[in-house]
């Protein structure tokens, strides 16, 4: 293998190299699932690369809805912990939007005072991002700056140039799985960059022409001529934006089982009252509209100001499961107008 | 991670989702986006539908009562001590001592064993379970109407009515993806009318909101009859066509004058126009209802009505139309058909037709009593009375859920044997001699039978905890041990048995339940199933109008506010297992009497105050919490919780025709907790 910095993977060379990664590494990847694609343990079944991305995000490989932080056993009035270490995963075609998403969370958990759990995660994890080609109907990353091409953040990334994928390490630990299974590579063209290039100006277009052309920027002044009262109204407290938001990471912390028992960290909502409620019952944001305003100044204020990203990816999946039936970004449409 | 896809545990929506799992536990859990009812939404249950499922008070071990205490015994004591004691009572009392209790949270496969078990192996048709508390003036009043108790119409077709009727149902929060359905079709220009006391979401959602006193519905229901009639509204093609009986109707609700009515329910006359203008002009109308219409000592009068008004109005058999009774358990459907009803064998052949009986006798190889048997609350009289002696409760809780706690109390104890299948310690496994550690509906196979008569597989996602085994395989254990030939590989030969015997599921097996289901009546292998009852005919040839009048209310000036109770967005029935998840226990943890501002004033309570809520049968402690969304005069407690029984106040009042109690109206007072 020479030290060329773009290589090839034929298409039927994808499901031998994901056979050889998976005997050292735990390989998710998108699968179908009851019709749908979603990101699971890759058992040799068929891929879903083409389906739009799939709804719950590979951001709960790092931040899972629950996971069990120690567990804690009481012996004679003493107590012993112990942890399980993180897995060796290889998430394989994770898109751009989700990418920003854990660079945004890197920004979060990974700062000053790292999060453990998440650190490890994130150390033994390897991405295998698929630069987005095919967007789906509600995303707007590129409104965003956050896709439909990566940029950065992936030890390797893939193109689906038709006859193959367009394969570009980024890390070192992309060159060296490169390397180990050079085999099933051989070194693109320049021709191949500028199909890359050209079908991701392409995708971008098509998200731009059919997607609303809002800029973060633009949503930061419109989220105070919000009705937010009335959006309040619709609302049916599912929390479902914020559970499948990948950039969403609140959680709560509790312990389960006496004497003996786990320490469990579970995904939390700030759209339910309880998580802003205090001990004596006063509530800072106690209808359901103050909490989707929050929700959005967290992501288009108090994010950027902690990291420098906006909180919103443009992945769209907020607009998929909200079960009150509210578009999302038409709120800010009509706030803007 | 696998991702297994099955379907939630809660309300009766049947919402597909998937449960993320590594190694062995649950992690997660999201919806599932091709299903056609949650398509990639779940509301805030479902999102956390798994939570409960490792929570270290699962019970994992058998437990037997000896000498007063609960101690850890095997499945095998467990079970031959349950079938000796079943059996000595049935010896020295004969089988209607004995009694069956089966559980809309368990499978099909899991409610047909145990009604077999109760008429089988028992020999008494003492089987009932949670349906009585919640449907069962449908099934009476449908079945009467239409020839058939269940929902007419699929969720989907709500999205194409053109205006929705909902009434007696606390939409967003008890059956929230089917709210989605209803705004969704609003957002689309359907008109939508909501009657309730209370202004719930639904309620200020609604374009016109009909706010009745409570145990009024039959009243306004007839009123905007008679202005339907009055404007010509009615579909008299259909009224002649598939219809009898509407002349008596006529004459009747004549007396329902916007005036009549207005004095009865409190309804301005104006609004009552204007719901009767909405849905007599719609070419497709639609009536979704629950337990707020059928929780009433009039509760299939109240069904009856609502059957008048789709009926008269032709909006049956038809995309968009229907009526629609909202089931709260995902599988109380699925019950109802399985014949856990004292009453009828699965597929509503009933126990009293000799030709049903016979075919029956011939399936399962046994004589099988005549007589329809107890019905769940005539059980706590009976039991009470010393007349039933020994119960099998499958995962029911009715020390909370059932009217009048004091009274269910006294019943369980003075039986002589009860043995009490569950997930988690309860009130009522407390008074058990026998605990069974059963498996949740994560740790098992089978199918549920959602509120559209959808028909779907339920998979397992993981092990049970310790011992705990999924009820098919101790119902078919109990079977043996009572003599009775139950050798099941599989859930899925139980449904062969099912589909051999229950001619709506003629045609459902595993193989053919994909992600969509199938709907009954699916008669045969190659019937695609059915979406929409009552197309060309009705199973009772013509549908039936009743004349049914309102009823007299009782006042009681000792107690002179009405309560009603209800169920919380964030908890469900006795809060096993919400309150056991975290974020949902958090968002509620405690109860709570919505009081009135101008009631409250004149009792000196603020939000926050302890106060006592009596009627004739007992009294709680409960806090204050002032609300404009009960109107004056009435008071709402949800009834989760075990430390504020709201239960403990309600009555045994039975509807005449479904034995349903009346839950929803009862007399009570309020004092301060501290005077």
């Amino acid at each position: 293998m020479t030290c060329a910095s773009a290589f090839i993977l034929r298409r039927e060379d994808l499901v031998p190299l994901l056979e050889e990664l998976a005997e050292t590494l735990e390989v998710v990847a998108p699968v179908q699932v009851e019709g749908e694609a979603a990101f699971a343990t890759w058992r040799g079944e068929a891929l879903a690369l083409d389906d739009k991305n799939p709804l719950t995000s590979p951001m709960e490989f790092f931040l899972p809805q629950k996971e069990v932080l120690f567990r804690y056993v009481q012996y004679s009035g003493r107590y012993t912990f112990s942890e399980d270490p993180p897995r060796a995963r290889l998430i394989f075609g994770m898109r751009p939007c989700d990418l920003r998403a854990l660079k945004v969370i890197d920004g979060i958990f990974g700062a000053d005072l790292p999060d453990i759990p998440y650190a490890g995660r994130r150390r033994s994890t390897i991405i295998v991002a698929l630069n987005c080609t095919t967007p789906g109907e509600g995303c707007f990353c590129r409104s965003m700056g956050s896709g439909p091409g990566a940029e950065g953040g992936y030890d390797i990334l893939l193109t689906d140039l038709g006859r193959g994928y367009l394969v570009e390490p980024g890390s070192s630990a992309g060159v060296y799985i490169l390397r180990a299974h050079h085999r099933h590579f051989e070194e693109a063209d320049p021709g191949d960059i500028k199909e890359k290039e050209r079908l991701l100006a392409l995708a971008g277009d098509e998200i731009v022409t059919r997607g609303p052309s809002l800029n973060p920027e633009k949503i930061r002044e419109a989220i105070d001529g919000v009705d937010w009262e009335e959006a309040g109204r619709r609302c049916l407290a599912c929390g479902g934006c914020s559970l499948v938001c990948p950039v969403c990471h609140c959680f709560s912390v509790l312990d389960q089982g006496v004497p003996d028992g786990e320490r469990l960290r579970c995904r939390d909502t700030c759209i339910l009252s309880g998580f802003s409620r205090m001990t004596g019952g006063a509530n800072p944001r106690a209808a359901l509209g103050e909490r989707l305003r929050h929700w959005y100044l967290d992501k288009f204020v108090y994010i950027p100001e902690k990291t420098g990203l906006f909180g919103c990816v443009g992945c769209g999946r907020c607009t998929r499961v909200c079960l009150g039936e509210v578009d999302r970004w038409s709120l800010f449409k009509e706030a803007a107008e | 991670m696998e991702k297994i896809a099955t379907i939630c545990v809660y309300c009766g929506c049947g919402c597909g989702l998937f449960l993320h799992v590594e190694d062995g536990r649950i992690v997660g859990a999201s919806p599932s986006p091709a299903h056609p009812v949650s398509r990639g939404r779940l509301c805030v249950k479902g999102w956390l539908a798994a939570d409960f499922v490792h929570h270290p008070d699962r019970l994992k071990t058998p437990l037997v009562r000896k000498g007063g205490r609960m101690v850890r015994g095997s499945w095998d004591e467990a079970l031959s001590l349950t079938a000796r004691r079943l059996k000595e009572i049935m010896e020295e009392s004969g089988p209607d001592a004995l009694a069956v209790l089966t559980s809309a949270k368990g499978t099909n496969e899991e409610n047909y064993l145990l009604a077999k078990l109760a008429r089988v192996a028992l020999k008494t048709n003492n089987v009932d379970h949670v349906a009585r508390l919640c449907h069962a003036p449908s099934v009476a009043g449908l079945g009467f109407a239409l020839g058939s108790g269940a929902m007419t119409n699929p969720i989907r077709s709500l999205l194409s009515a053109d205006a929705i009727l909902v009434t007696g149902s606390n939409t967003t929060e008890q059956h929230p993806l089917i709210a989605a359905h209803i705004l969704e079709a609003q957002s689309r220009g359907a008109t939508l009318i909501v009657a309730d006391p209370r202004r719930t979401q639904m309620a200020q959602l609604a374009d016109i909101h009909l706010a009745p006193r409570l145990g009024t519905d039959v009243a306004w229901t007839n009123g905007i009859l008679n202005l339907i009639i009055d404007m010509g509204l009615v579909d008299e093609d259909f009224i002649i066509e598939r219809t009898e009986g509407f002349t008596a109707l006529k004459d009747l609700v004549v007396q329902y004058t916007p005036a009549a009515v207005e004095r009865i329910t409190g309804i301005p006359p104006g609004d009552l126009k204007k719901a009767a203008v909405a849905f007599g002009e719609a070419d497709r109308a639609a009536v979704v209802y629950a337990m707020g219409t059928t929780q009433h000592s009039c509760g299939t009068d109240n069904v009856l009505a609502l059957a008048n008004l789709v009926l008269a109005t032709g909006n049956v058999g038809r995309d968009g139309t229907g009526i629609y009774p909202l089931r709260g358990h995902q599988n109380v459907q699925g019950a109802c058909d399985m014949g856990a009803l004292p009453s009828v064998y699965p597929g509503y052949q009933k126990v009293e037709d000799p030709a049903a009986r016979e075919r029956m006798e011939a399936a399962w190889g046994t004589d099988l009593p005549a007589d329809p048997g107890l019905t769940a609350v005539e059980m706590m009289e009976a039991a009470e009375e010393g007349r039933l002696k020994g119960i099998y409760i499958s995962g029911e809780n009715p020390m909370i859920s059932y009217p009048d706690r004091d009274q269910v109390m006294r019943a369980l104890s003075s039986l002589e044997f009860l043995t009490v299948a569950d997930i988690f310690p309860t009130e009522t496994t407390a008074l058990a001699d026998v605990v069974l550690p059963v498996a949740s509906f994560a740790e098992k196979d089978g199918t549920f039978t959602s509120t559209e008569r959808r028909v779907q597989r339920v998979r397992r996602a993981v092990s049970p905890p310790g011992e705990a085994r999924p009820e098919v395989e101790v119902a078919a254990d109990l079977l043996r041990r009572l003599g009775v030939e139950a050798d099941y590989a599989s859930p899925e030969e139980v449904m062969a048995e099912i589909s051999s015997v229950t001619p709506s599921y003629g045609g459902i097996s595993y193989q053919r339940l994909g992600i969509s289901g199938l709907s009954w009546p699916c008669p045969s292998r190659d019937h695609p199933g059915t979406e929409i009852l009552h197309q060309g005919s009705f199973p009772i040839g013509r549908a039936r109008f009743s004349a049914v009048e309102q009823q007299e209310l009782a006042e009681d000036l000792d107690y002179p506010l009405l309560l009603t109770t209800g169920r919380s967005l964030f908890h469900f029935h006795t809060g096993t297992m919400t309150r056991r998840t975290h974020l949902l226990d958090r968002e509620r943890p405690k109860a709570a009497v919505d009081i009135n501002p101008a009631d409250a004033a004149a009792l000196g309570v603020r939000s926050g105050t302890m106060v006592v809520v009596e009627s004739v049968r007992g009294g709680i402690e409960i806090e204050a919490r002032l609300t404009e969304e009960v109107p004056m005069g009435t008071v709402y407690i949800p009834f989760h919780f075990a430390e504020a029984p709201a239960n403990q106040l309600t009555a045994r009042t039975l509807d005449p025709t479904s034995k349903i109690p009346c839950l929803k109206r009862t007399p009570v007072r309020i004092r301060r907790a501290d005077s």
